[in-house]
């Protein structure tokens, strides 16, 4: 369909392939302008010189089904759902957007990983809208309405299901929709054996999987009385990382996981010592993740420069009865400190921190949780010990135990999510953010519905009880960029609360609408506080409305009503009343690729650089125009660099008191910065009431001299 | 009898050169180790390759290790005594032992990726072939003692930041195909590095081409730029062995072309090759930044980003909250 538009390269495009033509967005041409038209030629030209030479032709759309469901391409099922002749006039409906990649790289990205191809891998059996209407031929069912609804919000860019759901539904031979998954590690070798079959289980199956350490004895603790036999948690995370690179290699998508300690674990220094530059090849930990859970009590330490007490989590779970991750560390950090049945080790708090800033110098890494403001801010009963692999997920989970033969003694339930996206400009674009969200809240929950997890038990059984989900948002930069408002300003900050206060309000009718259809509510919602009505407070109290004329005039502007407190109070009886369906509404995930493929910036994050040089194991090196920009509009495409740590987190915090789960937040320095600054941006962070920080970036520029002239990328 | 000299203690808190700090730094905060890259993230896309691209690999980084064991063990020392500052000295042993570790990585490569009789082939390979031996010999040649300490820097300058990139070229070319990418992330660590070792001995050439006399200069520069005739020539064909299988020599040479005038430029002279004849592919060239700014995904690689970071502690100013 797209060669319809194209058009030969012209002057100083001829004769480059599609690659140099993309990489020409990151040279300036002779007058210093950003070369935007030669990428709009790349995605020309990758279209003209790849995807249609290589796309398998079929006479008719029937042809084309009847084919790939009769050689196990597609899902027959999904097509039986429906009758013939609405089948096709949802295809048409998708190909009547007439829609065509704005960026070289959205195009490479979805041909490259998620359009269907023959089985050697060499040709192509879908376009862009056969995706679309797959995915939503699949969620929605067999009801024609909503399959149609949401074939108009994902052409249109509104809403963008992510990557597990959108290159797996639909196909016959697939992994799970579902993008990730959390496990609780307890302290015995039955739990960590179930835990490294599950690692493999699921990443065979495609999610990300995290697993939590906390419980793990340390190293040097007693086994059954006799002292100094424990390995610790090291070992644990050696063969976790060798069990995620072995089901890479089996898998259509990389194995990955993380795992989470908390703080105040005896192991902690030597955890975070498997990152470090210099570490010994039997503890060097590359590819798996590392998360630090820091209760409020470390601050406070830290702050009055005291040393802060590692304990032993055995000797916790001896003395309370419970595993260390169910103990309010904060709460019970003198009392343990006091306990003489209770061995301890103890550190520099201040020194702590430090050391967690070296680390992330070195590696990015450890992600880091704030538990008590995560508690704090869970709406449902129960504790959250723990994040997933990109710390946007949180949710209470259960401990399970087991039998010698490692059947269940006590089922528990661990957790796992599903996610999609908004694209904040397009969603705004739109005009009916409730019928968005919506729309987007039903496909995520057809998701929940139709996952069975049957090889780890405890992740179905806490899926089954929780329909759990979370809807992100992307393109916030893009969209105040194309407004022109800078990002961080205080019209930034003013829409960002306002907008998620909205999501947020059309999130829980959605999932009411849902609980009374179904007449059914997630498990626990008696006890949660939306029951007690005590959620809505905040709303009804108080008035959630723009401060600033600009971004009043934005909402007007695109007709997006912002619901008053009379709304809430109405919303408040109505949940209180039939209940929500889904435990979990709300988590935004960082958005890598399904950020590129909908061309938007990722998450709620500031652009990296102007022009991004992505580069990922399956598509190499590739340069990416932030969305919206031209040469007139530079200025308000400042990067996270120079826009500094301060006014990204003023930003999330914004969002983060409307969003139920976590945000995954960046933090972005030069190499010019010390550990010193990181620890002031972590601490700025949980003051402002961040839940979790993701990765830190650092950026280095060429020294002066060694430059590679004229590069987009290389100047600031 | 001679007396021996005072020893003298360096004391970096009393610089003759600013720029040694600079460069010190730099150096120090870029220190990498291969085992941080996950190499064998890359074993599938190997298999990839053509058995003549996997030979032309391994050629390449076989050719590439030679010039790094030369710099490691002869360039950087052979730099040493003309130090002018004990700073310097400090640097040069510092670039010395990255060098060391760059023909350590290609290593790491071949161990990750490749049989032991392929290896120990592209090894014999790298003994017979007369164009890479040719061009180590004259820069081996200008590195011995009693060479003038400025023609030594020009050899080392062209080394650094001309003969190594037909070798670049390669691993760059298969990232922008989505080959190799871990393999690539190690090489441009690698490039990171070379660029400062060639812009700073560039920088320590031209201090002391300053000081010379009108004759001296010119000496100087006439012998630089016959060196460098000397040393295309033998580039060229020794790229046209390599890379005509594959149809690369052209674009290959665009490149060499753009790395010949900025070595010169490193030495303070202008360029050489006119600018229609360094149009190097865009997907090299913007693959060549030695800035450490890729976004990538942590869950395939470990990018080339990160730095060894300055540890300062905090104050009680910072925790009041």
């Amino acid at each position: 369909m797209e060669t319809a538009a194209l058009e030969k390269p012209q002057g100083a495009f001829v004769g480059l392939d599609y690659h140099a033509l993309n990489a020409m967005l990151n040279l300036y041409d002779s007058d210093g302008q950003i070369q935007f038209e030669a990428d709009r030629q790349a995605a020309r030209q990758y279209f003209l010189e790849h995807v249609n030479l290589n796309t398998v032709f079929f006479h008719s759309l029937k042809e084309k089904l009847s084919y790939l469901i009769r050689e196990n391409y597609y899902e027959g099922e999904v097509l039986e759902q429906y009758d013939a002749a609405f089948i096709k006039r949802a295809f048409q409906r998708a190909y009547g957007h007439k829609f065509r990649f704005p960026a070289f790289l959205g195009a490479f990205k979805f041909y490259t990983s998620y359009a269907l191809k023959t089985f050697d891998g060499k040709r192509y059996l879908e376009r862009y809208e056969d995706r679309i209407v797959m995915v939503a031929l699949t969620l929605a069912r067999g009801d024609e309405d909503l399959a149609l609804r949401l074939i108009d919000e994902t052409i249109a860019g509104r809403f963008q299901p992510a990557t597990p759901t959108f290159l797996n539904a639909g196909k016959k031979q697939r992994g799970e929709l579902i993008s990730c998954f959390l496990l609780r590690l307890e302290d015995n070798m039955e739990s960590i054996g179930r835990g490294i079959n599950s690692a493999l289980q699921l990443s065979k199956r495609g999610g990300g999987v995290a697993l939590l350490l906390s419980n793990l004895r340390e190293a040097g603790a007693p086994i059954k009385g006799v002292e100094n036999q424990s390995s610790g948690v090291v070992p644990v995370m050696k063969l976790l990382e060798d069990s995620f690179s072995y089901a890479n290699q089996l898998g259509a998508r990389q194995g990955a996981g993380a795992v989470y300690l908390n703080a105040h674990h005896p192991d902690i220094l030597k955890f975070l010592d498997t990152k470090r530059e210099n570490a010994d090849e039997k503890i060097r930990i590359k590819t798996l993740s590392l998360g630090v859970v820091v209760p409020d009590i470390t601050f406070h330490l830290a702050k009055s420069n005291e040393d802060m007490y590692l304990f032993s989590p055995h000797d916790v779970e001896r003395v309370y009865g419970v595993p260390f991750s169910e103990i309010a560390v904060s709460e019970k950090y003198r009392e343990m400190v006091d306990d003489v049945r209770i061995r301890k080790q103890k550190i520099k708090a201040r020194e702590f921190f430090q050391i967690l800033a070296e680390i992330q110098f070195e590696s990015g890494y450890p992600y880091i949780m704030f538990e008590d403001t995560v508690n704090k801010a869970n709406p449902v009963a129960g504790r959250i010990n723990m994040s997933n692999l990109c710390s946007e997920i949180l949710q209470v989970n259960e401990a399970s135990s087991f039998n010698d033969d490692l059947s269940y003694s006590h089922l528990g339930a661990d957790i796992s999510c599903n996610l999609g996206s908004l694209n904040i400009a397009k969603a705004m674009d739109g005009g009916d953010l409730g019928a968005t969200v919506e729309t987007a809240i039903r496909a995520l929950t057809a998701v929940s519905e139709m996952s069975a997890i049957g090889s780890v038990p405890s992740v179905r059984r806490g899926n089954d009880e929780s329909h759990a989900i979370g809807l992100g948002q992307m393109n916030l930069h893009g969209f105040l960029a194309r407004e022109h408002i800078h990002y961080g300003s205080a019209e930034a900050i003013d829409f960002t609360n306002i907008y998620f206060c909205t999501i947020l309000y059309h999130c829980l009718r959605a999932s009411n609408a849902l609980a009374r259809e179904k007449g059914l509510s997630f498990n626990g919602f008696s006890a949660s506080d939306y029951a007690s009505g005590e959620f809505f407070t905040k709303y009804v109290s108080q008035d959630w409305q723009p401060e600033h004329e600009r971004t009043a005039a934005l909402f007007a502007k695109f007709g997006i009503k912002i619901p008053n407190r009379a709304e809430w109070q109405a919303l408040k009886d109505d949940v209180m009343r039939d209940g929500l369906y889904n435990r979990n509404l709300q988590a935004v995930p960082p958005t890598g690729s399904i950020s590129y493929i909908n061309n938007s910036t990722s998450s709620i994050h500031p652009i990296v650089s102007k022009v991004e040089i992505r580069k990922e194991g399956k598509i190499g090196r590739v340069y990416y125009p932030a969305p919206f920009m031209n040469n007139e509009n530079l200025e308000y495409y400042r990067d996270a660099y120079e826009i500094g740590p301060e006014a990204l987190i003023d930003t999330y915090a914004a969002a983060t008191q409307h969003v139920d789960q976590g945000l995954s937040l960046t933090l972005f320095f030069p190499d010019t910065a010390t550990t010193r600054d990181i620890n002031r941006a972590q601490i700025y962070a949980w003051k402002q009431g961040i839940k979790t920080i993701y990765y830190v970036r650092l950026r280095q520029m060429a020294l002066e001299g060694t430059e590679v002239q004229g590069c987009v990328a290389c100047s600031l | 009898m001679t007396q021996t000299p005072v020893a003298r203690a360096v004391n970096w808190n009393r610089l003759q050169d600013e720029k040694d700090l600079e460069i010190w730094n730099r150096l120090t905060a870029n220190f990498w180790l291969p085992e941080k890259v996950p190499l064998s993230n890359d074993i599938p896309s190997w298999a990839t390759l053509t058995a003549a691209e996997q030979q032309l690999t391994i050629r390449v980084f076989t050719g590439l290790t030679l010039l790094d064991t030369i710099q490691n063990t002869i360039g950087a020392p052979a730099l040493m005594p003309d130090a002018t500052t004990p700073h310097e000295e400090a640097v040069l042993t510092n670039i010395a032992f990255m060098e060391a570790v760059h023909a350590r990585s290609y290593s790491s490569v071949f161990s990750t990726l490749c049989r032991t009789a392929e290896v120990d082939d592209a090894f014999r390979w790298s003994e017979e072939n007369e164009h890479l031996q040719a061009k180590s010999r004259l820069v081996l040649e200008e590195y011995r003692a009693a060479s003038h300490p400025l023609k030594k820097k020009v050899a080392s300058v062209f080394l650094e930041s001309f003969l190594f990139y037909s070798g670049f070229y390669l691993p760059m070319h298969w990232s922008s195909r989505a080959k190799l990418t871990n393999t690539a992330d190690l090489i441009r660590l690698i490039i990171r590095d070379e660029a400062v070792h060639g812009y700073y001995i560039g920088y320590k050439f031209q201090r002391g081409f300053e000081v010379l006399s009108e004759a001296e200069r010119q000496e100087i520069k006439d012998f630089a730029f016959a060196l460098l005739f000397d040393l295309y020539d033998l580039e060229t064909k020794y790229t046209q062995d390599l890379y005509d299988p594959i149809g690369l020599s052209e674009d290959v040479k665009q490149f060499l072309h753009y790395n010949a005038n900025k070595a010169l430029m490193n030495l303070g002279f202008e360029g050489l090759f006119p600018e229609s004849i360094c149009q190097v592919n865009p997907a090299i060239m913007a693959s060549l930044s030695p800035n450490a700014d890729e976004n990538h995904d942590f869950f395939s690689g470990s990018g080339s980003s990160y730095v060894i970071g300055k540890a300062v502690a905090t104050e009680d100013e910072d925790w009041d909250f």
